[in-house]
């Protein structure tokens, strides 16, 4: 097993996915930075924009360091598109002719994208604290504040990157076909997520804490993203999120599996 | 001798079409033995059931009784060259190779050795989205030799290789087998394999047509397919032959087709009737004519074959998957 994850993880590095995919995480992490210096209420009375703050409280201070947790959904992108491109370019043939066993190649597929989902998320934290210890230097704000609160947020930070990597190639190997998946991916995350949400728990409340992205950001474990605390007692423990959402991948790869040991490749 | 290759009673159901029905045939070590049919014959989903990629509807294929996803270490033991499609266009030749021999547990020195076996070292660190279909073929073969395997399967190597190409395709073959291996090739071409095969297994409509030697072949299809004939006078030649008692036909205006003839026997006749002649040449080799009616001939209406389906083109015209 340990030869075919790095055989995975070759796989990984040798094509433009990861580049593209880091490239767009490095992106949502930038926005997610900027956001964290922005004091989102606006001045009462005047027609001032929202001004630029320099983060102290323990809330603002542990937004910033988990800005990166803004583009964990591309740990998903990254889980999928293992998969999806081998049946993309045919080259699932070559796998399953050296792996003929399916279940091993979907085992191998998720250890690989949960290291590389983790060197992501670490990629981001890195990145994050570089921008903000420089602005917050640059602010006379307080660099020693700011690291102190790295424990407190990059273990659950990398919890979910990691989670999602799982989640990822569940869906890749149930839902092969790279357009589909993607577009599930994005449009979950982006849309469906919340719409669903809202609409279930009218009928079933607290029904929406158990759908991946509330799970995921239960079991980020840190008020991020100035939720507020109604907001948090509304999502699962972080360790009930974190198990969903390991569960909704683990079921997924399952199934995946099911319709992949049967499937032929012509 | 030892079956390389057994493949007993293999059958696939696609829906209700019967793409193989009930094939049985034998690969032998140390020879190479065409599987021959027109295209949609069943070839590639037969190669593909033997590689594990396709599963079975009913029947075996198995490696000195061993079916391939049983194999202990399947790309030390059957190397395939399948379709000159699967790589990834961004990675570089021998990153392929590479990744393919570590999951395999083949030392990554082996990822080199066999580029430079197929001609390729030179372009080993280009990116395979850049190669031509013959460039492709080439890393697809030095896929299958990875390993170093025993067995070796090719579905249509020919195809997009140039004559060269198709020459050293033949000389490799030949000293891949003559170390002792069994390989397996399939090709919708007699003729492309003529020189190459030392066996031959012939399908059509998913069904064995034929196993047997290529010499034993060669004696099927008799001495030879006749002369073909160009002359400004047609009917007299004809009218000469019908006289001998001779078979002919007219195939174009000015070509005429005498049955079973030589070179020897009918030059003389020419000139005693004082016939022009613009062209004598031999019709054919015979083998390919044999190869024809076998496989168009065999079977013309498949139960359970696809009734309303419209197959592509192929050489035989009578065709279903």
């Amino acid at each position: 097993m340990t030869r075919l994850v790095r055989a995975e993880w070759l796989k990984l590095r040798t094509t433009a996915v990861p580049w593209v995919l880091l490239g767009v995480a490095t992106l949502l992490t930038g926005l997610s930075v900027v956001f964290a210096f922005l004091n989102p209420l606006r001045t009462a009375g005047a027609a001032v924009g929202p001004t630029w703050i320099t983060p102290t409280s323990v809330a603002e201070l542990r937004n910033l360091v988990g800005a990166g947790a803004g583009a964990d959904v591309v740990a998903v992108l990254l889980g999928a598109l293992t998969i999806s491109t081998e049946f993309r370019h045919k080259t699932v043939t070559a796998a399953f002719l050296v792996t003929p066993e399916r279940g091993r190649f979907i085992v191998a597929k998720l250890v690989a994208s949960v290291l590389a989902s983790i060197a992501l998320g670490v990629t981001m934290l890195v990145g994050t604290m570089a921008a903000g210890s420089i602005v917050i230097a640059a602010r006379h704000g307080s660099v020693a504040a700011l690291w102190h609160q790295i424990p407190a947020v990059a273990p659950g930070m990398l919890l979910v990157f990691a989670l999602f990597g799982v989640l990822g190639v569940g869906l890749g190997s149930l839902l092969t076909n790279q357009v589909v998946v993607l577009i599930v991916i994005l449009g979950w995350f982006l849309l469906v997520e919340t719409l669903v949400g809202a609409l279930v728990d009218i009928w079933v409340t607290g029904f929406k804490r158990w759908l991946p992205g509330n799970a995921a950001q239960a079991a980020v474990g840190y008020t991020a993203r100035g939720q507020s605390h109604t907001l948090a007692t509304s999502l699962l423990p972080w360790w009930g999120g974190a198990l969903a959402v390991l569960a909704y991948g683990l079921a997924f790869a399952a199934m995946g599996w099911a319709v992949m040991r049967r499937r032929d490749i012509t | 001798m030892d079956s390389a290759i057994e493949v007993r009673n293999l059958t696939k159901h696609f829906g209700r079409v019967v793409a193989v029905d009930n094939l049985s045939f034998d690969v032998a070590a140390g020879r190479i033995t065409g599987f021959l049919g027109p295209n949609g014959a069943g070839k590639t989903t037969t190669l593909r059931m033997l590689l594990g990629l396709v599963n079975a509807t009913s029947g075996t294929a198995t490696f000195g009784g061993v079916p391939y996803r049983r194999l202990a270490h399947p790309p030390l033991q059957v190397g395939a060259v399948l379709e000159a499609t699967s790589f990834h266009p961004s990675r570089r030749a021998i990153h392929h190779l590479r990744s393919i021999a570590l999951a395999a547990g083949i030392p990554s020195e082996r990822a080199e050795q066999t580029l430079t076996l197929v001609g390729l070292a030179d372009v080993a660190r280009r990116r395979v989205g850049g190669f031509s279909l013959g460039m492709r073929q080439r890393l697809e073969l030095a896929t299958a030799l990875l390993g170093d395997p025993q067995v070796l399967i090719l579905d249509e190597p020919a195809n997009g290789l140039d004559p060269q190409g198709i020459q050293w395709l033949r000389m490799f073959l030949r000293h891949q087998a003559s170390t002792g291996r069994a390989v397996l090739v399939s090709s919708h071409l007699l003729a492309e394999m003529e020189e190459t095969v030392d066996d031959v297994v012939i399908v059509s409509h998913g069904r064995l047509v034929l196993q047997t030697t290529l010499t034993e072949l060669v004696r099927r299809a008799g001495t030879n397919g006749g002369m073909r004939v160009g002359t400004p006078e047609p009917d007299r030649l004809i009218q000469v032959l019908a006289a001998q008692h001779v078979g002919a036909r007219h195939v174009d205006p000015g070509t005429v087709v005498v049955d079973g003839a030589t070179p020897e026997w009918i030059g003389p006749l020419l000139a005693h009737h004082q016939i022009v002649v613009y062209e004598l040449t031999r019709q054919g080799s015979g083998l390919e004519d044999v190869f024809l009616s076998m496989t168009a001939g065999f079977g013309t209406a498949p139960p359970g074959g696809p009734g309303g389906s419209t197959p592509a083109p192929d050489i035989s015209g009578g065709e279903s998957r």
